[in-house]
């Protein structure tokens, strides 16, 4: 049952009324933003509702059932069930009841966007979005945004034909202002599933569905601030509204613990830059070796402030390294999943550039800040990062990790060398064409590598030969061609076993275990960290289109606990006990399961 | 012939099961091959199966999964272990891998040529004639959602295997009912106890029951 009835107190839900369009940004930078007004928007039902993270914000108490009462409903489609009054409604003089229209009013911010042909921020933004607010509590600070809530000047559309749009024009696909529902679905899963695994990254709160696929996918995290917020005062050289805003990030990233050693001086810029630098540094490490495909460009878009993903359009997470992927944006090709490090790194430089300008009062040239000490330190994490997941994925705990990276850092620099190689391999066939873009197959599979090795080696104390190790890792992918043993092959499978073997053994030297157990605890870790049923871009597109054909028979609680238990099974952290709605997947769920299996090896 | 049939429980539960089981070696250094029923919610399964039979000496255990592709080498080091033990889970969906991948044989093959099979509520279930049981108890019986239709399991011994049994009138019911229909017994167990079968020798571990025409006896107090 979707709704359940239940006298409960308005007051459990009092907090909603906080989100009303107010935020303190708009004070930051009065010309930061598009200020709108809005109306309520009818014919949307709530067809997703995250009750933890509504818990985890004080939306509704803690003791609330995961359900959706009525009253829950009825305020959540007050909030957020909204549309914009834009310019194309108000210069048609458009009339609405008056009890319809929301009493506050909500920006849509402007930031810097590589698709306008400007390429300074004046005519971009927030094109199809607006922030519904901010809310506080334990010691958090949520920001709320909405996408689908209609067609706004900044997009690109208005930007290229000079005109503005009624919301849902059916002439224009992207710049109408609406969102799709299976977009939205869509982000909710990979950015459940990203965050259950600590990646920062938005996270869905609702949707709400209308006729036709149409939806408001309602958005939240910690900070919604992307680089390009900063770096639109940066291109056109505004420097007052540039300290402006980075004055109000600092202040913001304060309140968190982890930012709880930022100085109140002048020094707190260049503390700033250490940490963007640093958090870029890792991300790119991470977004690599976790195989997520995020688009990074000059522009800082597709990413938050403070590393976390958002605008999960192009997010993709791939079952092998397929390195080569790129997407097509129409008129142009995305970066590949290698390219994203540069980009990473061009940001951390925009900023030290910025940076810069503040304290100098000078825009320099980009170029002047290629070596700076940020870019130094962006590379010195993205190395550091490097040589800790792989330790992490071969399967050893922090505490081991720390060690060993300690002990034996040419032995782990070793090590990526040889695993890389094998995790690079690419098919003959070359560069293919597929259906969002372009790809070059992976032949090879690290992560079944990772998982078997250690419980085959634990069992049969010898190295494997040389066909049987190209036999256990070789993907769906691979042709017979591609999986020739060759001389340079063959040494790097000893090599490759030789290594592995030597961090084991490193290990157990330094924490005074026998090899067994250390092999025992890494085979039970990797297990979990490098599990066959990874989720890829296409098996959530194949779950979407699966969830949509049973919509029907799916109420709002249902598809929560699905998701729940998605990302349960999707649980890379092996110190983590994981609870289950389903402890045997039925239904829809193991359907879901079968999918995730079917597209393992996929983009 | 040598299995042991665990009905579940926690691993304390099933200590004398687990006595019976390792009885049956004479050498110590064991290696063990864990067989889940499905690779969804595995590793916790795998974790409990390490804690379970480590303090034993067991130290070398292999995890191998039939509901996805797996290489010879894997196949090859997973029927090289002294114990093959099938995981629990829901039946109809086990059956269906094992014998999709061919395993349901080369498991019989293995069992005859000397090793030793466990299995934990689904996993035991598939060692007997057929997996009937896992339709049982109506209120609270695994689901045949992928409409598997040769319930031949692997035909190890001639009796059927009954877990989580619970001494109650619902379940007694359906058990009864069920054994005026087929010719031969039906061991029920509740969790932690179980059956040890070592060639002709058959030793109920806890207490067991048996249901055969239409009758309920208690084999085991």
């Amino acid at each position: 049952m979707a709704e359940v009835k239940k006298q409960i107190s308005t007051n459990w839900y009092k907090k909603f009324d906080q989100i009303d369009g107010s935020h303190p940004l708009k004070s930051v930078i009065p010309e930061g933003y598009i200020d709108y007004p809005a109306r309520i928007r009818k014919g949307g039902k709530v067809s997703y509702f995250n009750f933890s993270l509504a818990k985890e914000m004080g939306l509704i108490p803690k003791s609330h059932a995961d359900e959706l009462t009525m009253e829950l409903k009825e305020k959540i489609l007050s909030t957020f069930s909204i549309q914009i009054i834009n310019e194309y409604d108000q210069m048609n003089n458009k009339k609405f009841p008056k009890d319809e229209i929301k009493a506050g009013t909500y920006m849509a911010t402007r930031y810097l966007q590589l698709q306008h042909d400007d390429k300074k921020g004046r005519t971009s933004g927030d094109g199809r979005s607006i922030w519904n607010g901010q809310i506080k509590h334990n010691h958090k600070t949520w920001d709320i945004s909405s996408c689908g809530t209609g067609a706004t000047r900044l997009s690109p559309a208005t930007s290229k034909y000079n005109k503005f749009f009624e919301t849902g024009d059916p002439t224009i696909s992207y710049g109408c202002g609406y969102a799709e529902f299976d977009e939205g679905l869509a982000t909710a899963i990979l950015s459940h599933i990203f965050n259950a695994n600590q990646q920062s990254t938005e996270q869905t709160l609702a949707i709400i569905e209308f006729k036709n696929n149409i939806s408001i996918n309602v958005r939240v995290h910690e900070n919604l601030l992307r680089p390009s917020h900063i770096f639109l005062y940066l291109k056109q050289d505004r420097l007052e509204e540039l300290k402006s805003l980075l004055d109000y990030y600092i202040e913001r990233q304060r309140e968190k613990e982890d930012w709880s050693d930022c100085p109140s001086s002048q020094k707190k810029y260049d503390y700033l830059g250490d940490k963007i630098a640093s958090t870029f540094g890792a991300l790119s490490a991470d977004l690599e070796d976790e195989y997520i495909f995020c688009w990074l460009d000059w522009d800082g878009d597709n990413i938050l402030m403070d590393g976390g993903i958002i605008d999960y359009g192009s997010i993709r997470q791939f079952g092998l390294f397929h390195s080569e992927y790129r997407y097509d944006d129409v008129e142009r090709y995305s970066t590949n999943i290698l390219e994203q490090k540069n980009k990473a790194k061009y940001i951390v430089q925009t900023f030290a550039q910025a940076i810069d300008f503040i304290k100098t009062g000078e825009k320099k040239n980009i170029n002047e800040f290629a070596n700076s000490e940020s870019v130094n330190l962006f590379d010195e994490k993205f190395e550091q990062k490097k040589n800790e997941n792989i330790l992490r994925r071969i399967g050893l705990s922090q505490r081991k990790r720390k060690q060993v990276l300690k002990r034996k850092p040419e032995l782990i620099e070793e090590f990526r060398k040889v695993f890389s190689y094998f995790e690079r391999a690419k098919s003959e066939s070359g560069v293919v064409e597929i259906s969002d873009g372009v790809t070059w197959d992976a032949i090879f599979s690290m992560r079944t590598l990772l998982r078997e090795y250690p419980q085959i080696y634990l069992n049969t104390e010898t190295f494997l030969d040389d066909t049987e190790f190209i036999d256990l890792i070789k993907s769906s992918y691979a042709t017979q061609n591609d999986l020739e043993i060759n001389s340079y092959r063959k040494s790097k499978i000893y090599e490759f076993q030789k290594l592995y073997l030597e961090i084991i053994k490193e290990t157990a030297r330094t924490f005074q275990q026998t090899q067994e157990d250390i092999l025992l605890d890494v085979c039970q870790r990797s297990q979990v960290i490098n599990k066959a049923e990874r989720i890829t871009g296409d098996a959530v597109t194949y779950i979407v289109d699966l969830l949509i054909q049973q919509k029907k028979s799916l109420s709002v609680e249902k598809l929560y606990h699905l998701i729940e238990d998605l990302g349960g099974h999707q649980n890379l952290d092996p110190d983590k006990k994981i609870q289950f709605h389903q402890k045997v997947p039925k239904g829809i769920l193991r359907k879901i399961i079968d999918v995730v299996r079917e597209n393992r090896e996929g983009l | 012939m040598k299995l042991v049939f665990y009905s579940g429980g926690y691993a304390e539960e099933n200590f004398n099961l687990d006595q019976g089981l390792l009885s049956l070696f004479k050498k110590k250094d064991l290696k063990l091959t864990f067989i889940p029923s499905s690779s969804y919610n595995s590793n916790e399964d795998y974790r409990d199966i390490i804690q379970q039979y480590r303090p034993y000496g067991i130290r070398k255990f292999y995890k191998f999964h039939v509901d996805h592709p797996f290489s010879e080498i894997s196949k090859k080091i997973a029927f090289q272990a002294d114990i093959i033990h099938l995981g629990g889970g829901n039946t109809f969906y086990f059956l269906k891998y094992l014998r999709k991948t061919g395993l349901l044989k080369e498991l019989k093959a293995w069992v005859r040529n000397g090793g030793v099979l466990t299995g934990v509520s689904a996993g035991a279930i598939i060692m007997t004639k057929n997996i009937e049981t896992a339709a049982f108890p109506s209120f609270d019986c695994d689901e045949n959602e992928d409409n598997v239709k040769n319930l031949a399991g692997l035909q190890l011994v001639d009796f059927e295997f009954f877990p989580h049994y619970k001494n109650s009138k619902r379940y007694d019911q359906e058990l009864k009912n069920y054994s005026k229909m087929i010719q031969s017994p039906v061991y029920a167990c509740p969790d932690g106890s179980g059956i040890l079968l070592n060639h002709n020798e058959i030793r109920f571990i806890g207490k067991t029951f048996c249901f055969v025409n239409g009758h309920k006896y208690l084999l085991n107090k």
